[in-house]
């Protein structure tokens, strides 16, 4: 799919899960649902921190960093997060999804500096078309 | 939605199940091969079914409240689950805990958690289910029971054991299989000593198969557990009818409704068949499967949360009809959290609208002999067993475990459920159907989201109580459980026991046990061993 070809590579994502939250189903179906549109997924899985996390996407050069969350314990992390993810002046690209995340969740959360924000029912066409905007994003 | 045997016609005749033998395919309730049920009488009363609510939340003392207003309430049964560092074998003062202490769970890691847990709570009255650690839920059980000057001999209630598949989905304690399971026959085989009326073996299908495999799928992986289990117990030269009677099944109840039913009828039926063909139980009672049930928490909707009243209620209502031993329902918060006050007074009323003012309860089995349900409960029966089979032929559990097989299967059964949800292909109202506007959506907001905070000061109690501890003890202890769990073939519960009662704590004794497999003592964060 030539839209998600940046710079003659694939787009790279990052997915993890932070802390100790072992609910997978949704971190798995969106990596599936990223590969299946030609988004080149590292699936880090679970008991992930944020400097696992930072330290993944550096040395794996994504272009995205995609949290899943079923438990709150991404509120404690998202700061550090944040911090982590940058690196001269710049941020890859954080964007967090899961059902627990309410709409004034989300609103907090963009606050903050989230890039974006999926709450339960977000359709898989929203997940690759912002996806892909986010890596065209750090392109330009 | 039906997602295994969908049935495929119309409607039902007497030649769909002209193959069935009354006597020996159904037989009464309270019968081999139970297929129709346990109980020979039914109970139209409040004790119908056992009445539980999934409980524990914040520190021992906090979830100490929680379990008395359940109580109070009506409820029969508590089901303990451990938060995630817990059920993680992780102590609260790991580097990981700190965002997740109490949140979804009791904080739990200590024999005084086991003494503020259950303060003043009838333990011989309320039964006690358990998803936690099982070989440590025993240790502490035993110990609380001695404590109290009660036998342990006296203690019900049961424990979840997950030897195959908890490191793959949703459980995962940071040890070998190899390891797990030793640590599952241990326990079991302890209790057939010390706590014979305790359920030391409940096979919970609910969490391997929540969000993830089917009904049959679920049940086949049950079943694959349960054989290795039951194998090994004998080949240690254990009397099957020393542990069978103590074996119960936790099984999930989707949307599915008549396809749960016949599923719980099928095991019912394949459970006693092969406890007393396959493996010669004599003992009646090792013959019928005790079945505990949940309702499907993935059934349950972030959008709309008030429609998952009436989806627990309509699974209730099969469960009852399956004729259960003990339910809890899945609260209308799930989606969100661990229940709330709310949630759980609207589940325990749920229970007690459908036991006490309708009449699902006055007969035993009232759907036995319909030609859809038992025509169903054949092809439950069938694709179950040939499942089983079809895994068995592949290679021994412990193997396919370690050969990453269950996890792959695992894996894939999730991606396809959330992409059934996400194409439509199952409906599901107020997510791909009947959806209203967010703005609109604001019905029991307020309870769904409200969010409970990690319990930071139970984490400088354990830290205080680690400081001021007899540390020449807790070090021996845990040097001598080490050495016990590297040598094979010793028992690790006396030694796990020891180390409690010597103050050491759950993330300790699990560490010992995994430096003995020769895997880190703290395989997350990298922490050295205190000892």
């Amino acid at each position: 799919m030539e839209a998600e070809i940046r710079n003659g590579n694939r787009v790279r994502v990052l997915i993890a899960i932070l802390g100790l939250d072992q609910h997978e189903t949704g971190a798995l179906a969106v990596s599936a649902m990223l590969r299946d549109a030609g988004v080149e997924v590292i699936y880090l899985g679970r008991f992930a921190s944020p400097e696992s996390v930072a330290a993944a996407a550096v040395e794996e050069s994504a272009d995205v960093v995609g949290i899943s969350c079923h438990s709150w314990e991404y509120i404690h992390y998202l700061d550090d997060l944040l911090r982590a993810l940058e690196r001269g002046g710049e941020r890859i690209p954080l964007m967090i999804g899961g059902s627990v995340i309410s709409p004034s969740d989300k609103a907090r959360l963009l606050e903050k500096g989230v890039s974006a924000v999926f709450g339960a029912g977000a359709s898989s066409d929203d997940i690759v078309a912002t996806v892909r905007k986010l890596a065209e994003a750090r392109d330009s | 939605m039906p997602t295994d045997a969908s049935a495929g016609k119309p409607y039902y005749r007497p030649e769909d199940i002209s193959g069935n033998d009354y006597a020996t395919d159904l037989n009464d309730p309270g019968a081999y091969p139970y297929t129709r049920g346990r109980r020979t009488q039914p109970r139209h009363d409040a004790n119908a079914w056992i009445l539980q609510e999934l409980s524990g939340e914040g520190s021992p003392a906090h979830s100490n409240r929680q379990f008395r207003d359940l109580i109070a309430r009506g409820a029969a049964g508590l089901d303990v689950i451990g938060d995630a560092p817990s059920v993680g074998c992780l102590d609260p003062d790991h580097p990981f805990a700190r965002a997740a202490v109490g949140t979804q769970g009791v904080s739990i890691c200590r024999l005084q958690d086991f003494l503020e847990l259950y303060d003043g709570i009838p333990l011989d009255r309320i039964t006690l289910s358990h998803s936690l650690p099982s070989w440590f839920t025993i240790a502490g059980l035993y110990l609380l029971a001695r404590n109290h000057e009660v036998a342990p001999g006296a203690l019900r209630g049961s424990v979840i054991q997950t030897p195959l598949y908890a490191e793959d989905y949703c459980y995962a304690v940071h040890m070998p299989v190899e390891l797990r399971l030793r640590l599952t026959l241990d326990s079991i085989e302890f209790c057939t000593r010390e706590m014979p009326r305790f359920h030391s073996f409940v096979e919970d299908t609910y969490f391997v198969s929540d969000g993830g495999p089917g009904a049959v799928d679920e049940m086949a992986l049950g079943f694959v557990e349960i054989r290795k289990v039951v194998r090994e117990l004998m080949k240690r030269g254990l009397d099957i009818d020393s542990f069978g009677p103590r074996i119960a099944i936790l099984v999930n109840c989707r949307m599915g409704f008549f396809e749960e039913i016949a599923k719980i009828r099928a095991s019912r039926r394949i459970f006693a068949r092969m406890m007393r063909e396959e493996f010669g139980a004599k003992d009646s009672r090792s013959w019928s499967a005790n079945i505990t049930a949940h309702t499907a928490g993935s059934a349950l909707t972030a959008q709309q949360p008030v429609n998952n009243v009436v989806r627990g209620a309509v699974q209730a209502v099969a469960l009852a009809l399956a004729g259960v031993q003990a339910m809890e329902i899945s609260t209308f918060d799930e989606a969100y959290r661990t229940p709330s006050r709310e949630a759980h007074l609207l589940a325990l009323r749920t229970q007690q609208i459908i036991g006490l003012e309708t009449d699902c309860t006055k007969v035993a089995d009232p759907l036995g002999g319909s030609y859809y349900v038992e025509s169903l409960t054949n092809m439950m029966e069938r694709d179950i067993a040939d499942r089983v089979h079809e895994i068995e032929a592949i290679g021994d559990a412990v193997d396919l475990s370690n050969r990453g097989y269950f996890r792959r299967l695992l894996e894939q059964a999730m991606i396809t459920r959330a992409a059934e949800i996400q194409n439509g292909s199952v409906a599901k109202v107020g997510v791909n159907v009947c959806q209203i506007p967010e703005e609109e959506d604001t019905m029991l907001r307020e309870v769904v989201e409200t969010k409970i905070e990690p319990s930071l000061d139970h984490i400088e109690r354990i830290r205080e109580f680690k400081r001021t501890r007899d540390h020449e003890r807790v070090r021996n202890t845990l040097t001598e459980l080490r050495s016990r769990a590297a040598d094979h073939k010793a028992s690790l519960m006396e030694p796990v026991i020891t180390a409690l009662q010597a103050d050491a704590t759950l993330g300790e004794v699990s560490g010992a046990m995994r430096m003995a497999y020769g895997m880190q003592y703290d395989p997350l964060s990298g922490t050295p061993a205190p000892f």
